[in-house]
């Protein structure tokens, strides 16, 4: 479970300051698929990058299963399985070879590295390029690599940024059965995307997100509720104030 | 520890995987510095052996002026040749190394008993091409003036030695190891500048590479410190160049046992033990460069500015050795607690075989150890830098 309150974050440019996320709070459940939706640069990266303690937010807090980022940030990373915006893996390793070192990382014995890295393989259909070197891996061989190294340790909080970017059709479906497994196995899964769709389709409860604040949060039926439309597409364009960047 | 531990083999790995990065450090360099400096050494044998042994060629203005000096000279192993139209634009241009110009009242000078003058004339802005040959001529003008001189003072009844009031001798102490040497200059540079930037292409790749490759952002996003991370670069990237030196030493080894050139000096058939002890003397140097390069990475934005600061860092072991070029100044305690230079100074000492101190190795260790020690905090706190997985 995912709690963020407040959440400020404001970088130095070039231009002046730039008030890249300004007060955004919500929560993420367990056992719930949770979207966070916005146009490009609307905040969501950053939100989630302070959830992952790889920021810290000027003010607000994180809290993770209980535990706040500001004060445990190692206990927090454990607690996460995350999948950034940046998703590179090492060329000269083989796929297993990856995924087996960020179990080290997260303290898991070979053994346990096995099993895991076999039962990841299989819901993510990479037995054929497991034991492959990294290098002149497709978009879609690398993402499942990254999801897969990401998740190894079972974490009880998944965190996705985009994560069927760059993805051809068959490997999103497999990427979005997998997430509801995840879902059914009642980890909290809170994952950002640009793309309407894609979010009314898999979340149980979304977020929307424009110019860093929180404009409408709840379920796809308290959402066209609220604002009033029959469609949720007419919601979101309601709910941002313009439907830019929203359709992929 | 553990994640150290981790981190640390997944580097080593990442790198004996790749192919260039092991062809440099394993093949190109441990061969090329032998036989670089092997090559030098025997050029330089045997350029210094034509110079001293074999015949002189020696242009000379004026020969019909003094056929005797002339004839002397022949017979003392030098080749009289027809003098260039133009002495300097010759010497110039290095057709020649030398010229003897015998000056127009020289016959007169001889028979009036006035000192006949003779001119050599060189650049000495080439002392080491030309040098040799210099001295080699003057010390036979010197011998044949001197016996002239004899023979004239045994002719008037004078005992010779009245002329010879001193009697100057040398004798050299230095070890048959210590003999200057052109090669010897340069080992010392070579071995620093390994030690220094061994390591640079794993320090660049594990760091600037691996947040240009984004695979930092996922990687900081464990739970592992950074403090842990940028450790086990550190000592990646000091392992591997280590490795490195420990290879380029026994090829040096193998190449010197191998080519046996001639005039080869002692100093470079190394014992074991003095391999071991320069290995020791760069070891505090291997990790100054390994904290070096991994801070600059990790400061610079991409791979492309971390490979811009190179240059800059090549030169920094230049420094001690262009210093003592230029000022050759004795050793003293102070000066092996810099780094380089007292790197340098124990080198040679090394390789001259002569022995040092337990005083000279903890200070020599110790300063270079504080220093890296220094940088590798630095390098650390660059690491907790919120914009390092970031800005890239």
């Amino acid at each position: 479970m995912i709690r963020v309150e407040g959440l400020r974050k404001s970088f130095r440019t070039r231009t002046g300051p730039v008030q890249a996320v300004d007060g955004v709070s919500f929560t993420a459940a367990d056992g719930q698929i949770t979207g966070l939706l916005g146009p490009n640069g609307a905040g969501k990266t950053t939100t989630l990058r302070m959830l992952y303690t790889l920021m810290s937010p000027d003010s607000g807090r994180v809290l993770v299963d209980g535990l706040d980022a500001a004060i445990e940030p190692t206990r927090v990373r454990g607690h996460l399985g995350v999948l950034p915006d940046a998703r590179g893996i090492y060329k000269r390793l083989t796929a297993r070879e990856n995924i087996a070192y960020f179990g080290a990382l997260q303290g898991l014995d070979d053994r346990l590295i096995a099993e895991r890295i076999e039962r990841l393989a299989s819901a993510l259909d990479m037995r054929d390029f497991i034991d492959r070197r990294a290098e002149g891996f497709s978009q879609g061989q690398r993402t499942k690599t990254a999801i897969a190294r990401a998740l190894v340790h079972a974490p009880r909080n998944v965190l996705l940024d985009e994560p069927t970017n760059g993805l051809d059709v068959m490997t999103t479906r497999s990427l979005r059965a997998f997430l509801l497994e995840q879902r059914a196995e009642g980890r909290c899964v809170l994952l950002s995307s640009h793309i309407m769709q894609e979010v009314a389709r898999l979340c149980d409860r979304i977020v929307v997100i424009a110019h860093g604040r929180v404009v409408a949060d709840g379920t796809p039926d308290e959402l066209r509720e609220a604002t009033g439309c029959d469609s949720l597409e007419d919601a979101f364009v309601k709910a941002i104030g313009s439907d830019e960047g929203l359709f992929a | 520890m553990r994640a150290l531990w981790i981190v640390l083999r997944k580097e080593l790995l990442d790198a004996f995987r790749d192919r260039r990065m092991m062809l440099v450090a394993f093949v190109v360099i441990p061969l090329a510095i032998p036989l670089v400096l092997a090559g030098t050494n025997a050029l330089s044998a045997r350029k210094q052996a034509q110079q001293l042994e074999g015949p002189l060629e020696l242009p000379v203005i004026g020969v019909e002026r003094a056929p005797n000096l002339v004839a002397w000279l022949q017979s003392h192993n030098v080749q009289v040749l027809p003098a260039p139209r133009d002495a300097d634009a010759a010497l110039r241009m290095q057709e020649r190394d030398v010229v003897l110009r015998i000056d127009e009242k020289y016959g007169e000078d001889w028979r009036a008993g006035r000192p006949a003058r003779v001119e050599v004339i060189f650049d000495s802005s080439r002392p080491l091409a030309s040098g040799a040959t210099v001295s080699r001529l003057g010390g036979l003008l010197d011998a044949y003036g001197s016996t002239v001189g004899t023979l004239r003072l045994v002719a008037r009844g004078i005992h010779p030695a009245v002329a010879n009031p001193l009697q100057v001798g040398t004798r050299d102490v230095a070890t048959p190891e210590a003999r200057f040497d052109l090669s010897q200059q340069i080992l010392p540079y070579l071995l620093l500048l390994l030690a220094f930037i061994g390591g640079m292409q794993l320090a660049i790749d594990a760091t600037a590479g691996e947040r240009e490759r984004q695979s930092l952002e996922p990687l900081l996003a464990t739970p592992v410190a950074r403090e842990s991370i940028i450790g086990a670069k550190i000592l990646a990237t000091a392992a591997f160049s280590l490795l490195s030196i420990a290879v380029t030493l026994i090829a040096y080894r193998l190449v010197f046992a191998v080519v046996p050139a001639r005039g080869m000096d002692a100093s470079f058939d190394l014992a074991p033990a003095g391999l071991a002890q320069l290995f020791l003397v760069i070891l505090p140097i291997v990790l100054l460069g390994a904290t070096v390069l991994t801070a600059l990475a990790a400061f610079a934005r991409s791979y492309r500015e971390a490979q811009a600061y190179l240059p800059l860092l090549m030169f920094l072991p230049m420094i001690p050795s262009l210093v003592l070029m230029v000022a050759p100044v004795r050793t003293q305690l102070w000066m092996l607690a810099v780094p380089f230079l007292g790197q340098n100074q124990m080198i040679l000492r090394v390789l001259r075989s002569e022995g040092i101190r337990a005083l000279e190795w903890v200070v020599s260790l110790g300063a270079s150890f504080a220093v890296a020690a220094v940088v590798w905090f630095i390098a650390a706190r660059l690491y907790h830098r919120e914009q390092l997985a970031t800005s890239s």
